[in-house]
């Protein structure tokens, strides 16, 4: 997404033309339509999109929430590329030359209407793969004393995938989901590795066992588009290679989980208070009594001089 | 068409096009995808390749070694025999060499990204990785191989 950055500077034609790709699910028609909306600096697709809906047309459908990229709503097919509507500015896809630009609905889900897809699907998919933490203790986990121990090295190794903002772009993308129903997708297979990974996770043979199934992680053939496409470089490609070859191994018995970790031990209360350093306590120049004695007068016209 | 007042939803999805149409989507950043469209290709017309193979082999055994030994002699300079080798050439010498770097990818787990903290502007590590730096020496060697096998067959 380097181009959205510097494109959030660049101003868009003063006015561009959005070509949407049109559904009505009670006559089955599907047409292009196109919109002639006023553009200003800063402007994303989405902000384009929301101008159609209040000024031109109130019958467009779409589905969005946040509008800063993090609740993964808006996901659609934009001049050809899978992105987030309000993540990509109209700078970057309308130009002096090309005002005008597309929007789809995102490919390999059911659409609903216009550009509204439904995910239910994806997130069973999603939830095929355990997407939580399994522990053998539990009682334990219900009732959780303390954490479990996680060192900032272990917690790197499933960062970037925990990031996932369950927005679809990486399915839409993908070739194998493009004709295959059943495919669990870059998204469901990025987040079963991302707790096969997870130190605190004591489920790994049986997501592995889930990986192996026929529409697990052996049906990709890494193109490599859903890392290409995410928004939040989350890097379901990658992650699921890192699947396959552990399953691969997992398969020959040589692979097992490096490490489990549990429960930090409880820190027992001693009863000892630790004192502050006597240069903590007041500042010079501080009267903390007399602090507390006054009110507290904040005087603008000192703060300007 | 859907009947009066029932509802129904696009089914929206390429199919087999994604496969073999390397342009269905634009993909900024995604030479993978092209090189998973040429992998699949190039399988499928192996397949097709050695069908032919076989039956061409066997015309010893059904129409004798003098038709063998003459079609053999032919296939001298530009000829369609020469030029169906040159095209075999290619799709073998992609698709073996890209193999390779699927076998490393894929088994193996090898020269992809490892996990990392993304920061703007947000390119996943696998597309920076050493994978990356393989394909385009598949690229590259694919040319350069293809080139010398096209020298040998014609001359
Ligand atoms: C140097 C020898 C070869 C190597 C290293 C090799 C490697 C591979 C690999 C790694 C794949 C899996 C690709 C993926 O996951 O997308 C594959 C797929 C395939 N190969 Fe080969 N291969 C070789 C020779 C052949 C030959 C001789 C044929 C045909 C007779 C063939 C036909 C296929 C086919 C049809 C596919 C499936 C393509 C797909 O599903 O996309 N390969 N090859
Ligand atoms: S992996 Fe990336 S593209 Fe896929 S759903 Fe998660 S955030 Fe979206
Ligand atoms: S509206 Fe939330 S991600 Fe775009």
């Amino acid at each position: 997404m380097a181009q959205a950055l510097k494109s959030a500077a660049r101003y868009p034609p003063k006015s561009v033309r959005v070509k949407i790709k049109r559904y009505s699910p009670e006559t089955g028609r599907e047409w292009w339509q196109v919109y002639e909306v006023e553009a200003y600096r800063g402007m994303t697709v989405l902000d384009a999109l929301l101008q159609v809906k209040e000024k031109r047309d109130h019958t467009i459908v779409m589905r969005y929430s946040c509008r800063m990229g993090v609740c993964g709503s808006c996901g659609m097919v934009i001049n050809g590329t899978p992105r987030l509507a309000c993540q990509t500015q109209v700078s970057m896809v309308a130009s002096e030359e090309n005002p005008e630009f597309t929007v789809e609905p995102m490919k390999n889900f059911p659409v609903i209407r216009d550009l509204l897809t439904d995910f239910t699907s994806f997130f069973e998919k999603h939830r095929k793969v355990k997407p939580y933490l399994i522990r053998r203790d539990t009682g334990e986990q219900e009732n959780p004393k303390t954490e479990y121990r996680m060192t900032p090295e272990e917690l790197l190794e499933i960062y970037p995938y925990s990031l996932c903002i369950s927005c679809g772009l990486c399915v839409s993308a993908c070739p194998v989901s493009a004709s295959d129903e059943g495919f669990l997708g870059p998204q469901a297979l990025a987040q079963l590795w991302r707790y096969t990974a997870d130190v605190r996770d004591e489920a790994w043979r049986e997501r592995l066992e889930i990986a192996d199934d026929e529409n697990g992680a052996l049906k990709c053939h890494f193109a490599a588009s859903c890392s290409a496409v995410c928004p939040k470089a989350v890097d379901p490609g990658g992650a699921i290679q890192m699947l396959r070859s552990a399953l691969l191994k997992y398969k020959l018995g040589l692979w097992r989980k490096k490490s489990i970790s549990g429960p930090v031990p409880p820190l027992e209360p001693t009863g000892e208070k630790m004192p502050l350093p006597p240069e903590a306590q007041t500042l010079p120049g501080v009267d903390l009594e007399a602090m507390e004695r006054e009110p507290v007068v904040i005087d603008a016209s000192r703060l300007l001089d | 068409m859907a009947g009066k007042g029932e509802r129904r939803f696009l089914k929206n999805m390429p199919g087999w096009r994604a496969s073999f149409n390397p342009w269905i989507l634009r993909l900024p950043n995604n030479p993978e995808r092209l090189a998973f469209v040429l992998h699949r290709i190039t399988g499928i017309l192996l397949v097709l390749i050695l069908f032919v193979h076989i039956t061409f082999t066997t015309t010893p055994a059904t129409r004798g070694w003098e038709f063998w030994v003459e079609e053999i002699k032919r296939a001298q300079g530009i000829t369609p025999v020469t030029l169906y080798f040159f095209i075999f050439a290619g799709i073998a010498i992609f698709h073996g060499l890209n193999g390779i770097r699927l076998l490393l990818v894929e088994f193996l787990g090898c020269c992809v990204g490892k996990p990392e903290k993304p920061k703007p502007p947000y390119i996943s590590a696998t597309l920076r990785a050493s994978q990356r730096t393989l394909l385009y020496i598949v690229f590259a060697l694919w040319i350069v191989l293809w080139m010398i096998a096209g020298y040998i067959i014609f001359t």
